[in-house]
């Protein structure tokens, strides 16, 4: 059995509001996954309780891998990214320091994780702000901070609306590469096209409110 | 208009010259201000904080003190803290009643809910995918925290810029706690409340020019704030 998440009757409500309803939801490690369907099924809560950033009205949820500390292995990039009032260096960077490492892995991090995401000279971004960045660098710097930190899973929220058709071919260029390494995607899209380049199993969220 | 040209001729002399009584309210206002200012925020950006970024029963209630608070009275808080620390009252024996210290105490009164009002505000109105990507990022609870403080950073040098403006300009506290002694507690807003009721009006000029001058700096530092604030 190679099960990362499992759950079964999940249910997220928000007081009167139900969110999220499925039956069942598999994942396997090292799949991708395409979640598809229309505004407000529910793709969105699922990632964030994926991600631990909620907990399930009712329901199971089993994530297969290391439960004690499950956002050291498991990390969202939400649909609009947040990035913090400080250079492009410091939030690419971020996690690392969050987890302790020093300054050389912080640089070779930072190098790898932006020439990963499409940056080739990522030297000259580094001291650049929040608001002089587009939408889709910032995309790809957001990408960049959570690569940096080689996660075993990457919960991706529309990574490729709002960003141009260049960002979209090396967030895709990203993701496939991830596939490789083995590491397991779920994206969240409405691009019909996504699940296939992606080659990406889709699972469709049907809205199954009551 | 003749006096007014004539008063800040006089003025200027009086700066140029380093006039005693005009540079002692200087130096009484900016001690007891900074004083107060210090601590209003040692006690002030902790508590919130605090308010903002936590959830406890009574929160609604305290934001709502503290932000009624904001609207005290400045003459209120000067007899309040005057009854306490007049010779007959519960603090008489410490002598805090016209002394710089007895300023600080009602200054520091008057800045506590800017800077408790506006901290929390500060945390409430932040982005709440700031915490999110925090959180996706591995980031513990005291992180969280920690790194929560760090981006409102140039929201809480406002809160204490604000905080200095407030207090530099209010007359009410330093009058009645400090009673305007000359060299003394004489402070800038005091001294050009005598001088004008003699129709002295140089010192005055001198003084509320220099106070212009702190709240030229004091704009000029919110603005810079806003700018760091938001790029």
């Amino acid at each position: 059995m190679n099960t990362l998440f499992e759950a079964h009757d999940l249910r997220k409500c928000y007081g009167s509001i139900t969110a999220l309803h499925l039956s069942s939801f598999f994942m396997e490690k090292g799949e991708t996954v395409a979640l598809t369907g229309r505004n407000g099924s529910g793709k969105s809560t699922l990632l964030r309780l994926l991600a631990f950033l909620e907990t399930p009205t009712s329901g199971t949820l089993r994530y297969f891998g290391n439960e004690s500390e499950p956002r050291k292995e498991v990390t969202l990039l939400l649909q609009e990214p947040y990035l913090m009032k400080a250079s492009v260096f410091w939030n690419v960077t971020l996690g690392l320091r969050l987890r302790g490492f020093g300054p050389e892995e912080q640089h070779r991090g930072y190098r790898e994780s932006m020439l990963a995401v499409g940056f080739s000279d990522p030297e000259s971004m580094a001291s650049r702000g929040p608001g002089e960045l587009s939408g889709g660098e910032r995309q790809r710097i957001a990408l960049a901070s959570r690569l940096i930190l080689s996660p075993s899973v990457l919960l991706l929220d529309e990574p490729t609306s709002n960003v141009d058709a260049a960002s979209e071919k090396a967030i895709l260029n990203v993701v496939r590469s991830l596939r490789e390494k083995g590491v397991s995607v779920v994206c969240a899209t409405h691009d019909r096209d996504i699940p296939a380049a992606l080659h990406a199993r889709e699972i469709r969220i049907v809205n199954e409110r009551p | 208009m003749g006096y007014f040209s004539d008063g800040m001729q006089k003025a200027i002399n009086l700066l140029l010259h380093m006039d005693d009584a005009t540079f002692s309210a200087i130096e009484a206002t900016l001690t007891s201000t900074s004083c107060a200012l210090i601590i209003a925020t040692v006690l002030g950006l902790p508590l919130g904080f605090l308010l903002g970024y936590t959830s406890f029963p009574g929160k609604k209630l305290l934001r709502l003190v503290s932000d009624t608070l904001l609207a005290f009275p400045t003459v209120l808080i000067g007899l309040v803290v005057y009854v306490l620390i007049t010779y007959r009252g519960p603090f008489g024996q410490f002598g805090l009643l016209f002394t710089v210290p007895g300023m600080v105490i009602g200054q520091s009164i008057l800045a506590l809910p800017i800077v408790v009002s506006w901290t929390a505000q500060a945390v409430e109105t932040l982005d709440s995918r700031c915490r999110e990507t925090l959180l996706t990022l591995g980031a513990s609870p005291a992180q969280v925290a920690l790194h929560t403080i760090r981006e409102i950073r140039y929201d809480l040098g406002m809160v204490c810029v604000t905080a200095f403006g407030r207090v530099v300009t209010e007359v009410g506290v330093a009058m009645m706690l400090g009673g305007n002694i000359r060299y003394s507690t004489r402070t800038m807003t005091t001294a050009i409340s005598l001088e004008t009721s003699k129709g002295e009006f140089a010192q005055g000029i001198a003084l509320g020019l220099v106070l212009l001058l702190i709240a030229f700096l004091v704009n000029f530092l919110l603005t810079w704030l806003r700018h760091k604030g938001r790029a």
